[in-house]
């Protein structure tokens, strides 16, 4: 059972509805501005990459829907690991070396770590709690091409995460917003950082609370989130994001994995490692 | 003479002002509403509208079917009896769907501006914008004209918006998605609809709780319209790609029935009598006609390419 909340958006009772969200929102992580409530999500990278614009516009989007809730989330770009960690953010968002993200999401216990940039299959078999990965994996974007090249052999396709042309699914409206606002499409590191921010937000929305491993267990158990894709998207225990992707031929996009007539379209598990005791 | 000359008068503007009995559907692709006689379920007439229509209403007084033309953001405005554009209005970015107020106002939803837009169709006029979530999509209004429910479905979250003040008084976060809610006759309860998690929920307005909630088993089931009936006992649920229409209990969402109608069912419109409903079938571009006596469909008719919305005169 997802808890439905209901935020009254009305003006007044300004008092009761602060001690209301002190009581909700009884965490650490939380900066105190009186109202609305402050959410602080790290951000580990440098800024101006794909992963980090993603990310922004991943902000705007959970602003959107944090003005009807009373809840402000803020960005912090963090200079280092260290930094990171004594940012004290709900998440971290990492877009660093795989070596790095296993080493940060170790010492960071139980907040959830979000790979938005690191396709290796070696951080997924880690099968580290609280790592996880918006961006799929290699074995995913493999088992797409094997999928597809048994109903198109010779195919010279390739498979990835997200494409600008992408239009199913109010995609075409994610690819809009996010050239409007960042000036370039949208490649498969700005999806992922979107994504993460985006199902993220809704999370604590859902919640109604910020506190990390609260939010990492209902991550975990309770998403719900369709990334512009048109599915229910998941986390795997290895920390992977279930997602379809996309099969891109000479720039168009001419399939979707998993691949139907292959395997079962709603099969998201033929993709990559589905489980980490396998 | 005089008496003869008035009685001529009154059965004139009787008939002048009864309704046609006409179902308008708003053909997504193919830019045209189809007309539909449902005294005898045929296509009577294709009308030329403008770039992709979606959302389809009908005025109070049955004088006016509205369209909205997302592809040229505005309304188009058809006399249902003469079958032609009598005249279109600027209706902010992309209009997808809207519901018509018992005092004639329009309540739009502008997907691309995430923002509901309330307008007055006699004079074109804005009368209100109302900022909401990301991709706002479904527009309902209750019975009682005290409030409007617009769903945002990439912020997961229905907004209750009260007229005629044009606030928003309550946000209520639903399933992934929501594409479509509907109130009960006492304005008291809504009903809405989340396409990717495939659940119904039933919402008591005044608190904002979920008093009863189910997911179409169906993995396919990507619900989007929803109608109550005019006993309030049942709803009507449209499957998306589940291709059936899912008729609930309105009391505890329990499945009845799932009617088997065309592809990518999408959107309803049910008879002032209870009697008939019309679902589109995108993908089959047809349009299903259901005896929701026997919940058994009673005719097919085919219309333009992929039929989005649909309304009926009557």
């Amino acid at each position: 059972m997802t808890p439905t909340l209901k935020f009254s958006s009305s003006p007044g009772c300004s008092v009761l509805r602060t001690l209301a969200l002190v009581v909700m929102f009884m965490v650490p992580v939380v900066g105190w501005a009186a109202d609305p409530l402050s959410v602080r999500i790290t951000y580990l990278g440098e800024r101006d990459t794909d992963s980090w614009h993603g990310a922004m516009q991943g902000l705007d989007e959970a602003n959107a829907q944090g003005k009807f809730l009373r809840l402000r989330y803020e960005l912090v770009n963090a200079n280092d690991q260290a930094d990171a960690l004594a940012l004290n953010g709900v998440a971290i968002i990492a877009d660093v070396s795989p070596l790095r993200l296993l080493r940060v999401s170790e010492l960071a216990f139980d907040t959830p770590v979000f790979n938005v940039s690191a396709a290796d299959d070696d951080l997924r078999e880690a099968c580290q709690p609280n790592l996880l990965h918006t961006l799929p994996s290699l074995a995913m974007l493999d088992d797409a091409l094997q999928q597809w090249r048994r109903k198109r052999p010779g195919s010279e396709a390739i498979a990835q995460a997200w494409h600008p042309r992408f239009r199913k699914y109010a995609a075409a409206q994610l690819n809009k917003r996010y050239t409007k606002r960042v000036g370039r499409s949208m490649s498969d590191a700005a999806w992922a950082g979107w994504a993460a921010v985006k199902l993220l937000a809704d999370t604590i929305a859902r919640l109604g609370v910020a506190e990390s491993s609260t939010v990492l267990e209902a991550l975990h158990t309770d998403l719900a989130f369709d990334g512009q894709k048109g599915v229910d998207l998941s986390f795997r225990n290895t920390g992977q994001l279930r997602q379809p992707l996309l099969l891109i031929e000479d720039g168009k996009i001419v399939g979707e994995a998993p691949v139907a007539g292959i395997v079962a379209a709603s099969n998201l598990d033929s993709l990559g490692l589905a489980d980490c005791r396998k | 003479m005089r008496i003869t000359a008035l009685f001529t008068l009154i059965l004139l503007s009787t008939n002048l002002f009864a309704a046609t009995g006409r179902v308008f559907v708003s053909n997504e692709h193919a830019d045209s509403v189809s007309v539909i006689d449902s005294a005898t379920n045929q296509v009577i007439e294709t009308i030329p509208v403008g770039k992709r229509p979606r959302g389809v209403g009908v005025s109070p007084d049955g004088k006016e079917v509205y369209v909205a033309i997302s592809g040229d953001n505005a309304i188009a405005v058809i006399d249902p009896v003469t079958m032609k554009v009598v005249r279109s209005f600027a209706s902010g970015d992309d209009p997808e769907a809207f519901a018509v107020h018992t005092n004639g106002n329009l309540y739009i939803s502008n997907e691309e501006d995430a923002k509901a837009s309330v307008f007055d169709p006699a004079s074109g006029a804005l009368i209100a914008e109302i900022e909401v979530g990301i991709e706002p999509e479904g527009v309902a209004l209750s019975p009682d004209g005290k409030r409007a429910i617009v769903t945002s479905e990439s912020t997961n979250m229905l907004h209750v918006i009260l007229i005629p003040e044009h606030t928003i008084e309550t946000n209520i976060l639903v399933g992934a998605r929501p594409r479509a809610a509907t109130f009960s006759a006492d304005s008291k309860i809504a009903y809405a609809t989340s396409e990717i998690s495939g659940e119904v929920k039933k919402i008591d307005i005044a608190s904002g709780k979920v008093l009863a909630k189910t997911s179409l088993g169906d993995d396919k089931a990507k619900p989007k319209d929803v109608l109550v009936s005019r006993d309030g006992q049942r709803l009507f649920v449209a499957g998306g790609r589940a291709n059936q229409i899912f008729v609930l209990d309105a009391h505890d969402l329990q499945l009845i029935k799932a009617i088997a109608v065309g592809k990518r069912v999408w959107g309803l419109a049910l008879s002032r009598d209870g009697k008939r409903l019309y679902s589109t079938d995108g993908v089959d571009h047809q349009i299903s006609v259901i005896d929701t006596e026997t919940n058994t469909v009673v005719a097919t008719i085919a219309v333009g390419k992929f039929p989005w919305g649909v309304a009926i005169d009557d």
